[in-house]
């Protein structure tokens, strides 16, 4: 009776498993199948976004371009910007790694509403659908922040990509809601808000961001969308509209938005650095803060990327300080996965790799935003390639190699099976290589003189942008080698049971891949999942791995 | 289990990478010139942005040798040897209070001196004296133009400004936002239509300096960075004022708008259409043949051309024809072309363009 009081409540009762292809795979309610979802889908959107990305990297490849049409050099990089933060990165970090992992890291069945859930889902693919179909009307051309009054000019399809990222919008909004409630009332009991593993700290942080910021971008959107389609002004000077008043609507979304993606990838990093350290993580409690501090001042620094937009130059200071603020959590997160390899017994796993990958890259594009924030450097270099170095150093330096990790980690708990290390370490090799190579001299591009968003440009760049593009190659190799080894390993790979990294959070504590119902009973958490030498801090796991029989309905 | 002080190898790794930031602090600190990292420094106040980079290089040396340096130092120093048993641990320390209260407070005791420096640099830009020439810079798809104090008419060929003189440069926008950056002058500021943004300035080095636009514009935004800002000394620059000044005379200040009915070409001067479209055509028109696109068809022999007797229109390649589409615009399966409101084309000056573009076999 003591068990059923202590976690009496809809928690512990188990829905008998939905029977037939489309009920367990297609629309799916159970969240580890729809994270799975959420990941294949984003995989199939990078590599179309990939390819558009090489279609850049030839353009590039001459002064004067030429590979394909000024017009269509446009718009292939506005889709290829749009489809890798709405269509791959974002959905992948939270509707992804957050459906798979979050829910069973807090001790619960699923999240808090499954249907919506499945809503969300279903929003994307169709969301993605159009915005690359926008490119059979004309699609946009003023890059992924399609500022008007250019994007009123740009061809039908913009009209589409305003609908296209107003349903991924919805589908994020909803994932907010639905994780945001799932952290506050789903936890299993004794999991209290310092005993959560960090990763779920990092869905905490994101889950408001999601809720409240997506919402400026869907009016923003809307009032674009009636503008071009209706003639409604909100944009257009010639008819009394604000085109500043786009960019602020579009930043306070798109500031947070850029924590969005990279607060889950932080999550990851602090749960892949602790296990494969074999350490508690260092200053737990501080990187749980920080998480909190950062989704906070996301919220109050949008400006900043609005320098020279003619603000009010004294509305410009605040913003400024603002931003350099950021760069204390952020630090402070960097030092504590730095100490918390110090004195560690450190398994070189890809995964690891990728972590410490990412440790070297996106402090790099740490640095360089803090450049960017100061005003009277980023008069400089506001427009340039400066711009698309920094942001991709975060959003690949960052974002993508805490997926890479975070797919090395999580691979065998989806499947039950490794990715190849050696393959991995290929992969991980190449693309660092193939990463630095085209970034990093656009640093130097940028500040030098060279514009971003230009299908063709001064020829005294042409050396370094063949160096760029031939790297870039180098990068996609060293993706395709991870594309190959993940579909080979769905079913080739190495077996892993069920904890093949000795990791102690709930979701390692369980099969691989983990059952319809996650837990044959609701574990009670008395402690952190970070402290080594103690026993687990789980009781009620006992049945988990054995062949126990599953109570369905309320037990 | 291991102690959980740092040992030796920990303290002369610290030392080793204390050396390198210390290069580091010493080479963006002292290097003669940012020239390797930045273009040649062409004025005031862009000066200061060099000692900010400057300032902010060296301290993110500092920071990033250590981080890098503790990364590759901790992955390979405390990795798991083949002699360790394949479940050792690592030393269990949660967490440090000193070492936590440091990296707090060392950060943002950085953070607040930035934006010392940052606000005092910033406010060096906000007090550039007012009381130099006035020039105003119009971002048009695809080129800028210049409009100065008593010229009549928009100046298209070049900026001009005298050395050692402030500068007061009013942007604004006849149709999306444009961003105008010297990158020599380490200045740049959005030209957005229905507003101006200004900025103000002192050029100190005679030059030529690119000016390229920094926001995406449309089709033509690529080769939105052919027109340049030539700083010359004071004589230079007045007889090239008066110049333009007389040249300009007859130029009527008025609003360009579309032409009511068909103009008239009597009288067009092909030498000065041949000016005219090099500084409003050529952004978009080769002198090519018609395949060679830039952003419209190449225009050599456009009205003697055999395998084209139909211009985009699809009326026959006739003077008036040209005129037509010069006057009214064309928008189609050929992309857009501005009319006479957005080219800002005279009915004189669309004469002396159809007279030169008459002269191309």
């Amino acid at each position: 009776m003591s068990v059923i009081a202590e976690h009496g409540g809809i928690a512990e009762h188990i829905h008998p498993e939905p029977q037939g292809f489309v009920r367990k795979y297609v629309f799916s309610l159970d969240h580890k199948i729809i994270g799975i979802q959420y990941i294949i889908t984003a995989f199939v959107f990078f590599v179309l976004a990939g390819c558009l990305a090489e279609i850049i990297r030839i353009q590039l490849m001459h002064a004067n371009g030429g590979f394909v049409t000024a017009n269509t050099y446009d718009e292939v990089y506005s889709i290829h910007g749009s489809a890798m933060v709405w269509l791959v990165i974002i959905p992948m970090l939270t509707g992804g790694f957050g459906n798979f992992v979050m829910p069973v890291q807090l001790g619960a069945r699923d999240v808090a509403f499954p249907w919506l859930n499945m809503i969300s889902f279903w929003l994307f693919p169709v969301a993605g659908l159009m915005l690359f179909s926008s490119f059979l009307m004309g699609a946009p051309v003023a890059g992924w922040t399609e500022y008007p009054p250019m994007s009123l000019q740009g061809g039908a399809g913009t009209s589409m990509w305003c609908a296209a990222i107003f349903l991924v919008g919805v589908s994020s909004t909803l994932t907010g809601i639905n994780f945001l409630v799932t952290i506050l009332k789903m936890r299993a009991p004794g999991m209290t808000f310092t005993r959560m593993p960090l990763f779920c700290w990092g869905q905490l942080a994101t889950a408001p961001l999601l809720m409240i910021a997506t919402t400026a971008l869907a009016a923003a959107l809307a009032a674009l969308f009636m503008e071009r389609q209706f003639g409604v002004p909100f944009y257009d000077p010639t008819k009394g509209g604000s085109p500043v008043l786009w960019q602020h609507m579009f930043w306070f979304y798109s500031h947070p938005a850029v924590y969005i993606m990279i607060l889950p990838a932080f999550g990851i990093m602090s749960e892949v650095i602790s296990v494969f350290s074999r350490k508690p993580v260092f200053g737990y409690r501080m990187i749980a803060f920080s998480s909190a501090a950062i989704a906070l001042a996301g919220f109050m620094v949008w400006a900043h990327h609005m320098f020279t937009s003619g603000i009010a130059p004294y509305m410009q200071l605040p913003f400024m300080v603002l931003t350099f603020a950021i760069a204390v959590p952020t630090g402070i997160k960097i030092f504590s996965w730095l100490a918390t390899m110090w004195g560690g017994k450190i398994h070189l796993t890809t995964s690891m790799l990728f972590a410490l990958g990412f440790l070297v890259l996106f402090t790099f594009g740490g640095i360089s935003g803090v450049f960017l924030a100061a005003i009277p450097f980023d008069l400089h270099v506001h427009g340039t390639y400066f711009i698309p170095a920094h942001l991709h150093f975060v959003l690949v330096g960052g974002s993508l190699m805490g997926i890479f990790s975070g797919m090395y980690y999580w691979f065998p708990k989806m499947t039950g099976r490794y990715l190849s290390e050696f393959w991995g370490r290929v992969h991980f090799a190449l693309f660092v290589i193939g990463f630095l190579g085209t970034f990093l001299p656009m640093h130097w591009l940028g500040a030098e003189g060279m514009p971003r968003r230009v299908a063709s440009y001064d020829p005294q760049f042409q050396w370094v942008n063949q160096l760029e593009s031939i790297f870039s190659f180098i990068m996609t190799a060293a993706i395709l080698i991870f594309f190959v080894n993940m579909l080979y390993c769905i079913r080739n790979g190495k077996k892993a049971g069920h904890n093949p990294w000795g990791a102690r959070t709930l979701e390692w504590q369980i099969p691989s891949p983990p059952p319809y119902y996650n837990f044959k009973h609701i574990p009670s958490v008395f402690g952190l999942p970070y402290d080594f030498t103690e026993p687990l801090p789980y009781t009620h796991l006992e049945d988990e791995l054995t062949d126990a029989p599953v109570t369905v309905g309320a037990q | 289990m291991e102690t959980n002080k740092p040992g030796r190898g920990f303290w002369v790794t610290t030392a080793i990478l204390a050396v390198i930031s210390i290069a580091g602090v010493l080479y963006f600190w002292l290097m003669p010139s940012v020239e390797p990292w930045l273009p040649p420094e062409g004025g005031h106040p862009g000066d200061q942005v060099d000692w900010l980079f400057r300032f902010m290089s060296s301290t993110a040396a500092v920071l990033y040798t250590f981080v890098v340096g503790y990364v590759i130092y901790f992955a390979i120093a405390y990795r798991l040897r083949r002699s360790d048993p394949p479940d050792a641990l690592g030393v269990q320390v949660h967490d440090n209070a000193k070492l936590e209260i440091a990296w707090t407070v060392v950060p943002t005791l950085f953070v607040i001196l930035l934006s010392i420096l940052s606000i005092k640099i910033w406010y060096v830009l906000q007090i550039q004296p007012t009381n130099g020439l006035v020039v105003e810079s119009i971002g048009r798809q695809w080129y800028f133009t210049f409009r100065y104090p008593n010229v009549n008419g928009e100046v298209t060929d070049a900026m001009h400004l005298p050395v050692n003189m402030p500068v007061t440069l009013n942007l604004t926008s006849n149709d999306v936002i444009h961003s105008f950056w010297v990158p020599d002058m380490r200045l740049k500021a959005d030209m957005i239509p229905g507003m101006i943004n200004t900025i103000r300035f002192t050029p100190t080095r005679v030059g030529r300096y690119q000016i390229i636009c920094t926001e995406f514009c449309g089709t033509g935004h690529s080769t939105m960075d052919k027109q340049t800002m030539v700083v010359q000394s004071m004589p230079a620059y007045l007889a090239w004022y008066h110049d333009w000044q007389q040249r300009n005379a007859h130029v009527s200040n008025a609003i360009p708008t579309v032409s009511s009915g068909a103009i008239s070409l009597a009288g067009g001067d092909a030498a000065a259409g041949r000016t005219l479209f090099s500084q409003k055509c050529s952004a978009c028109h080769a002198l090519g043949p018609f395949e060679q696109r830039i952003v419209g068809p190449g225009l050599r022999g456009v009205l003697h051309d055999e395998s084209h007797p139909e211009l985009v229109d699809g009326d026959e390649a006739t003077p008036a024809d040209v005129a037509k589409i010069l006057q009214n615009g064309y928008t189609g399966s050929m992309g857009h072309m501005p009319n006479q409101a957005e080219n800002g084309l005279s009915n004189n000056d669309i004469a002396n363009l159809v007279a030169f573009l008459n002269t191309l076999k």
